[in-house]
């Protein structure tokens, strides 16, 4: 069977399996989504209050700060439905209680098992409302954006994602040494929370941190601004490499810490 | 065939050393001091294809280490493996293919979801063929008693349950090289029996080799022809389990029964007093000496019968552990 057949067949599993799982606890189930559209909402409405106080932010106007909004949360909601819990949550604790072992002998590829065995269906059923604001969001800009724009904007939806996976795979690396990585993934979680917003309101040493050291303007920022068809060259020439170093540099460190995987004790 | 070869294998484990109290922790996060085990030192052997061992030693013996260096889930810290000529710890494909690690202490199953769900799992994970694995499950439900609570999500089942669920879910693609980590652990004694008979029948069929650890000697006696003990992470004995009661340095039990007087400060001349009564007594003597004893008893006592027993399994691992045998 064709590696990549093997794999979809697997994800599909894994969510048929992540919607059973969920269904287990129906009321929790629905409450969680109710939840989570919940706080979207809030959200917006604390954006309208503070636009009614100011015209712009970080040299943003209201609908393209809302595309921006709309933009991280779908990022997130991709991370969170599939790598962003299993990595930054489980694997911690698969390493110190020793249930990874269980995984490592399974003849899969033990990255792809770790980061997507827990489909987080809930949010996914969270995720189809803020595909439709995203929907909304493009019909505030009067779908004013060429194809090539909009596909420029994929391009770079994708590329966040994956620089993400580096970075949330990198700090739970970590846990193969300290056996728990809690602490910087909320850390991280933190600092993620800052893309929902311009990072152009910083100035100095604290945009120089979100553009070269923790490049933040990757996830939410570039593909706003792609869209918008304000995002400059040097932008886009930026952003692929340093995916790629984030990624080979988590998949490096990735290997390097299953070496020292201890397991636990019996 | 060699299934398995082992040379020189060793495993050392660190960890941060911490005193005990909050001080002790607060001291341990700002300047940990770290610790090195030695879990498993230069241990060497080697398994034919359908053997089926017993690997046995006390806690923190070494024998999880093993196995798990053994399976590809830990790096050996130096020595060579080889399964069925692979690396184990380049967990090739093929490799992962025709193996088995099945704990009897940790939960491999979707907690909140059926056994069914898991084999199908399992299915597409190992690439078995639609109609090879209906055999095999049918086949393997059978043979574990689990035909009635295969759908029945595993955190309602009972441990011993969850536990047969789990020795079917490892075995469905047809492993070569089976490794059992204590899977009669913490059961009943009836789901110990069932799970004991499940193993043997496996092994009867010769294809696979087993590895088992277990702290239950019956496991041991009753499924396996070999049995390697390991004791501060070194081999202290491998050779066939019978060979294991007959080591040099053992004492056999002789039980006397008496239909006359007798004298126990005589007879505690001749032997060990394990039990006694008023008619009976139960003495260990060194196997060279049985006889010579025997004979004295028949000659100098009202003896009205007298039987010699061999030194129960139990007991030999407990003199090898104490490291009175070594």
């Amino acid at each position: 069977m064709p590696v990549i057949i093997r794999y979809a067949r697997l994800l599909a599993l894994f969510i048929k399996i992540g919607l059973l799982r969920q269904m287990a606890y129906r009321f929790n189930f629905f409450m969680m989504v109710i939840g989570k559209v919940v706080r979207i909402g809030l959200l917006i409405l604390f954006f309208q209050a503070i636009f009614l106080k100011v015209d712009r932010i970080g040299g943003w106007n209201y609908k393209e700060v809302l595309l921006l909004f709309a933009t991280f949360h779908l990022v997130d909601y991709i991370m969170s439905i599939t790598f962003q819990r299993n990595l930054a949550f489980h694997l911690p604790q698969r390493i110190r209680m020793g249930e990874l072992d269980a995984r490592m002998i399974l003849p899969v590829n033990l990255l792809f098992m770790v980061s997507f065995e827990d489909i987080d269906m809930m949010d996914f059923f969270s995720f189809l409302p803020s595909l439709c604001f995203l929907g909304y969001v493009f019909y505030l800009l009067d779908f004013s954006f060429t194809l090539t724009q909009f596909f420029s904007y994929l391009l770079l939806l994708m590329n966040a994602v994956i620089f993400l996976f580096g970075v949330v795979l990198i700090i739970a690396t970590v846990s193969f040494w300290t056996t728990q990585s809690y602490g910087l993934s909320r850390i991280f979680d933190n600092l993620l929370r800052i893309c929902r917003y311009p990072l152009d309101i910083f100035e100095g040493f604290w945009k120089a941190v979100f553009i070269y050291l923790l490049p933040l303007v990757l996830v939410a920022q570039l593909p706003s601004q792609a869209l918008l068809n304000i995002i400059t060259p040097g932008a886009l020439f930026f952003a692929f490499p340093v995916t790629g170093l984030f990624l080979g540099g988590a998949l490096i460190f990735w290997k390097f810490g299953l070496k020292n995987y201890m397991s636990a004790s019996t | 065939m060699k299934t398995i070869q082992v040379k020189n294998l060793s495993k050392t484990y660190w960890y941060y050393k911490k005193e005990a109290g909050l001080a002790g922790s607060i001291r341990a996060l700002l300047k940990g001091k770290k610790e090195y085990v030695q879990a498993v030192r230069n241990v060497s052997f080697d398994l034919d294809v359908g053997e089926v061992v017993g690997f046995v030693g006390p806690n923190g013996a070494g024998k999880t280490t093993t196995l798990k260096m053994l399976s590809g889930i830990l790096h050996p810290t130096e020595g060579k493996v080889a399964v069925m000529d692979f690396t184990p710890v380049r967990r090739d494909k093929d490799f992962l293919k025709r193996v088995s690690f099945i704990s009897g202490q940790r939960n491999r199953l979707f907690w909140d979801l059926a056994a069914e769900e898991y084999f199908e799992f399992c299915r597409v994970v190992y690439e078995i063929p639609e109609a090879v694995f209906k055999d095999a499950k049918k086949r393997l439900v059978e043979l574990a008693e689990i035909g009635g609570i295969l759908n029945v999500p595993q955190r309602k089942l009972s441990f011993g349950q969850r536990k047969r669920c789990e020795l079917v879910a490892g075995l469905l693609h047809d492993p070569r090289v089976i490794f059992l980590d204590e899977p009669t652990n913490a059961m009943d004694l009836i789901n110990a029996r069932k799970i004991r008979e499940f193993i043997k029948k496996l092994g009867e069929g010769g294809k696979q080799t087993i590895i088992l650890t277990s702290h239950n000697m019956s496991d041991i006696e009753q499924v396996c022809g070999r049995v390697i003990v390991i004791n501060r992470g070194k081999i202290v004995f491998d050779g066939a389990t019978r060979e294991l009661q007959r080591m040099d340095g053992l004492k056999k039990q002789i039980k006397i029964v008496f239909n006359g007087p007798w004298s126990v400060d005589r007879i505690q001349k001749l032997g060990v007093i394990r039990q006694m009564n008023n008619s009976e007594i139960m003495i260990d003597v060194a196997s060279d000496k049985v006889a010579a004893v025997a004979s004295r008893l028949f000659t100098e006592y009202p003896v009205k019968d007298i039987s010699i027993a061999e030194p129960k399994l139990e007991a030999v691992i407990e003199d090898i552990y104490a490291r009175r045998i070594e």
